[in-house]
């Protein structure tokens, strides 16, 4: 590439990285003062000395690095689940011809329309016929799969898997499913490291499901912050030290996770 | 193109997935808690919120028993305590063994009590206050709540502001000038003519509250016709609306963030307190010097808020659960919670005991704040009505009441528009 | 810029090559077995490959949906349970109500709000990240930053912002001389706030979704534009929008369906004790009355019947936005 950005773009990416990152540190300042300070809404523009006396007491108040643990098991395991499931599916729907085609995604498509409010109902209904409320499996396997995650799939194969490729490999012998892992799992690889990041991302940010179907003993992350807010009078710099905390196995992922995705994408750049 | 030098990284991938699921599937499938197997000790679970004040109260019985284990599940807040009770309670099962419920749903949950059990108890007749006990009953006479809390409301109220508009502060002479509404309106009309940047009191929304719950039939008949247009509820709404040209109110909705902000920055000198506003008040008013706590309520008494323990009907240890909550609801176990976490208890024995009349809190100029609390949950004479729709039929008439103060309406057309909401709640 | 250059694959100025040609296939009237393998392989390998999904699907996704369009007929008591069957009933009782039609003009707002200029920022920030910047990895993660707030330090956030007496925002207008805007109690202010919390919240998610999609263009298409004298703004309309075309579809489809189902984030923004959307719902949005139906009222007949309505609307704003896509031709291209 020959395009070398200029101040402008520089400086607009920068008002775009402060304006994201700003309440992140806002939200780590109301951790490190006092809970008066915190109270007042609108911290000091510099952090406070007790960030880590707040941080101990979130982490001595509720079960953290169980919850911690859990919450990297169930959203690893399923934004696997997604990108292995999505990929196969969107593949299939992007580059392969069966009967049916167009109206099932359609239809898959559509099912993202409904509103989830209501589904948790007959989710939990359904986790306790099968016995699983209880156990992990209760926030695993609602993940598994995702209508989004095969739109995704599907939208970015259709152009970024050459038809052309695909015929080379048939022609050369291949069967389907190694023509699948050979030619278009590689070209999926930067659509699929972006699902995989933002399926752990929207696992680790659930709230709600996990509160009810996860015993009280083994919760995720969310669940086991929101026990800091008991209290009539909330206490915010405890609440916000312990989410602030929270956080950080989420920055390690994102800067693991962020040289893969530069490497993948500049791979999947690379058409020869 | 083969890409074989990639293949070897995605076979690892592939390796290192099916191991990683595989791992996951042996750790699920063994991580089932039983609660108690034939012969071991019956687990019982407590679901509550916010903090009734129960961790040491746990570990006490759990020491002292081996067939019964109490053990709590705590959530945060009510309003996700309510929705994972609603939740489990549609879907029939995943409940807790007891769970709490707060005080404003308990009329909904009384309508249609089928899916909690029966915990009426001869040996417990008079051991709550009978405007709680009541409150826990529902239309058939059974007991389905055992009362742990109330909020018994005093006055609280800033001394230093008084002083500035020339009123009284001392606690007792302060008292003797709020008996009635009509006084307690006077004087606010006193004060913002001294002090005109300071409101009277916190919120319209709190100030009706108190006028409602000394109403007898506010939204509902007795036998569930509701009767939203009547004198009674059209004159609170007619006083509160009127006091807000008076500049009586802060024109802020509780809780909201310029409410906790208005603490720190006089934005009034009088609230109507509950036992459990003291901590809140104290936290947001941190820094703030003069706040005191008087023990007197217009119109005589007044509660707000308060929970009950409930045993689920669909739980498998109910008669274990019915004892836990016998004991946990016991007047000696519900005073140690108070000197815990402050929840006032509803037991009456317990309005004696000495965590409660020893009780002072210094935030508020050393007041003497059990006292004072019992002295208020005795005054309570009426206790409102409250059919199945009252929380709804609240959360509209507090709705219409803040379209009047953020003055996205006049009176008249909010009221009409409360009307047309009770209406449509169907 | 000829149209050639468009063709995805290939050298842009030779014309596309085909495949060797492959010896015949040996003329024998009966198929051996591994042509029949290879046969029964390509017809049914689609199947097998969705149908993991869509068996994962059909109990996870399905059922709910079953359920919920089963109870929208129904006189359905959240303590109570089932009743009787009323047909339309619940829907009609919807459409009646007094706040439907203000939360329905309230949702399609806030979704405007959000997702215009959310798609507009997010595709230029992607073509920003797509340069050759300096410390690549760390500019592009922090785009995803916001998704890391958790939602109690975002409505503590903004509800200092943007708080009505005492908030940041009215302070700021305050010191260079405007008035106040009350952001709770109007209606359109309102919208903006919220607006302006989701966009905080996503812009940088979709921006990473156009990058994807950014990155896959080859880059001797740029090449040739710019030999052919495109300026970055041309060739960013000429070659970089059209060759994300299905991710472009993508991304207006699902803020579709996201921005109409808005829910979080004007719930965190009310203060009150209802979270309805205001005291007079100035931003309730219709999920948030089937919440209020579910789980206030306690009727999940009408909350089901609502939640069904949501998705006619949605999918008839899809279906709008997609038949305009491709009427307008704003992308070129042929139809993905």
């Amino acid at each position: 590439m020959s395009r070398r950005p200029g101040f402008l773009v520089y400086g607009l990416l920068l008002a775009f990285a402060l304006g994201s990152a700003a309440p992140l540190y806002w939200s780590f300042l109301l951790g490190s003062h006092t809970k008066q300070v915190a109270a007042q809404g609108v911290p000091p523009l510099l952090p406070g000395g007790h960030f880590l006396d707040n941080a101990q007491r979130a982490l001595d108040t509720v079960p953290f690095w169980k919850a911690l643990g859990n919450s990297i098991l169930v959203s690893s395991i399923t934004a696997l689940s997604v990108v292995f499931f999505c990929t196969l599916a969107g593949y299939a729907f992007a580059k392969l011809r069966f009967r049916g085609r167009g109206p099932l995604l359609v239809f898959v498509v559509a099912t993202m329309a409904v509103p989830t409010q209501l589904g948790v109902v007959p989710l939990f209904i359904l986790m306790s016929e099968f016995g699983w409320t209880g156990s992990v499996w209760a926030v695993i396997i609602p993940w598994l799969v995702t209508a989004f995650g095969v739109f995704f799939m599907r939208q970015y194969l259709v152009d970024a898997v050459p038809d052309e490729l695909l015929e080379a490999a048939r022609i050369d012998g291949c069967s389907q499913i190694r023509v699948f892992w050979h030619v278009a799992a590689p070209a999926a690889r930067p659509a699929a490291a972006i699902l995989w990041l933002f399926t752990f991302m929207q696992v680790w940010t659930d709230f709600f499901w996990p509160l009810i179907a996860l015993p009280h003993g083994n919760p995720t992350i969310q669940v086991a912050l929101n026990q800091l807010q008991s209290g009539f009078f909330k206490d915010y710099s405890l609440v916000l030290a312990g989410t602030t905390l929270a956080t950080v196995p989420l920055l390690v992922l994102f800067i693991a996770t962020g040289r893969q995705l530069v490497s993948g994408i500049m791979q999947g750049a690379v058409k020869g | 193109m083969r890409h074989t030098v990639r293949s070897t990284q995605r076979g690892r991938l592939a390796l290192g997935a099916l191991t990683a699921l595989s791992l996951a599937v042996l750790t699920a499938c063994g991580g089932d808690e039983g609660s108690g197997d034939a012969g071991g000790p019956v687990t019982v679970t407590v679901a509550t919120f916010n903090e009734f004040g129960y961790e040491e109260l746990i570990d006490e019985w759990n020491a002292e028993h081996d067939d019964i284990k109490i053990e709590q599940v705590k959530v945060g807040t009510w309003d996700d305590a309510k929705a994972n009770l609603y939740t489990k309670l549609a879907a029939g099962s995943g409940l807790s063994d007891i769970e709490a419920i707060e005080g404003d749903a308990m009329p909904a949950i009384l309508a249609e009590s089928d899916a909690f059990a029966d915990l009426t108890d001869p040996d417990l007749e008079g051991r709550w206050l009978d405007w709680k006990a009541a409150a826990g009953t529902d239309a058939e006479g059974r007991l389905i709540g055992y009362g742990t809390d109330i909020g018994p409301e005093g006055i609280c109220y800033r001394a230093d502001l008084f002083e500035k508009a020339g009123l009284p502060t001392d606690r007792a002479e302060v008292a003797g000038l709020m008996g009635t509404w009509e006084d307690y309106f006077a004087l606010g009309e006193d004060f913002v003519a001294e002090v005109p940047d300071t409101a009277w009191y916190d919120s319209s929304g709190g100030v009706a509250q108190a006028m409602l719950n000394q109403v007898e039939n506010p939204f509902e008949t007795d036998d569930n016709t509701v009767a939203v247009d009547n004198a009674e509820l059209k004159g609170v709404y007619e006083a509160i609306t009127g006091n807000v040209d008076k500049g009586l109110s802060t024109r802020l909705a509780q809780w909201s963030d310029d409410w906790v902000a208005s603490f720190q920055n006089d934005g009034f000198a009088t609230m109507a307190c509950p036992g459990w506003m003291l901590g809140v008040v104290e936290g947001n008013a941190e820094g703030v010097a003069g706040w005191d706590f008087a023990d007197v309520f217009p119109g005589g008494g007044g509660n707000w808020g308060g929970s009950f323990l409930t045993v689920p009907a669909q739980g498998d240890n109910i008669e274990e659960a019915t004892e836990v909550a016998a004991w946990l609801t016991a007047p000696e176990q519900q005073a140690k919670a108070f000197a815990a976490k402050g929840t006032f208890p509803s037991q009456v024995e317990a309005l004696d005991s000495p965590e409660i009349t020893g009780a002072s809190n210094a935030f508020f100029n050393d007041a003497p704040v059990g006292e004072i609390l019992a002295n208020r949950a005795e005054a309570v004479t009426v206790q409102p009505y409250k059919g199945p729709k009252y929380s709804d039929i609240l959360q509209a008439f507090q709705a219409s009441l803040l379209r009047v103060d953020d003055g996205s309406q006049n009176a008249a057309e909010s009221w009409d528009q409360f009307l047309t909401d009770v209406e449509a709640l169907g | 810029m000829s149209r050639r250059t468009l063709v995805r694959g290939g050298e842009p100025d030779t014309p596309r090559v085909s495949p060797p040609p492959t010896p015949s296939p040996p003329t024998s009237t009966r198929p051996t077995a591994r042509q029949r393998l290879a046969a029964w392989d390509v017809r049914f390998s689609p199947y097998l490959y969705i149908s993991p999904f869509f068996v994962l699907f059909a109990v996870v996704g399905l059922f709910p949906l079953a359920y919920t369009a089963y109870v929208s007929l129904h006189d359905w008591s959240l303590l109570g349970g089932q009743g009787d069957f009323i047909g339309l009933q619940n829907y009609r009782e919807v459409l009646d109500n007094p706040y439907f039609v203000k939360q329905l003009v309230n949702t399609i707002s806030i979704f405007l709000l959000s997702s215009v200029p959310q798609i507009v920022i997010a595709v230029t920030v992607a073509a920003m990240l797509d340069t050759r910047l300096r410390g690549r990895t760390w500019w592009r993660m922090s785009v995803l930053l916001p998704f890391v707030v958790s939602p109690v330090a975002v409505a503590i956030i903004f509800g200092s912002l943007f708080g009505d007496r005492y908030g940041l925002v009215n302070e700021l207008l305050a010191g260079i001389g405007l008035d106040a805007i009350p952001w709770h109690t109007d209606r359109f202010a309102s919208h903006v706030a919220i607006a302006t919390m989701v966009n905080w919240r996503w812009t940088g998610y979709n921006a990473l979704i156009f990058l994807a999609a950014m990155q896959a263009v080859p880059r001797d298409l740029y090449e040739s534009a710019e030999l052919d004298g495109a300026g970055r703004v041309r060739q960013f309309l000429s070659v970089t929008l059209p060759m994300i075309r299905p991710t472009m579809v993508f991304v207006i489809i699902t803020s579709t369906i996201g921005g109409l189902q808005i829910f979080a984030e004007p719930r965190l923004f009310d203060e009150t004790n209802a979270r309805n959307g205001g005291s007079d719902r100035q931003f309730g949005t219709i999920t948030m009355l089937v919440y209020d139906f579910g789980w206030q009222l306690r009727d999940l007949g009408r909350a089901s019947a609502t939640a069904w309505m949501l998705f006619v609307l949605i999918c008839v704003f899809a279906l709008l936005n997609y038949v305009a896509i491709r009427r307008l031709g704003l992308l070129g291209g042929d139809d993905r």
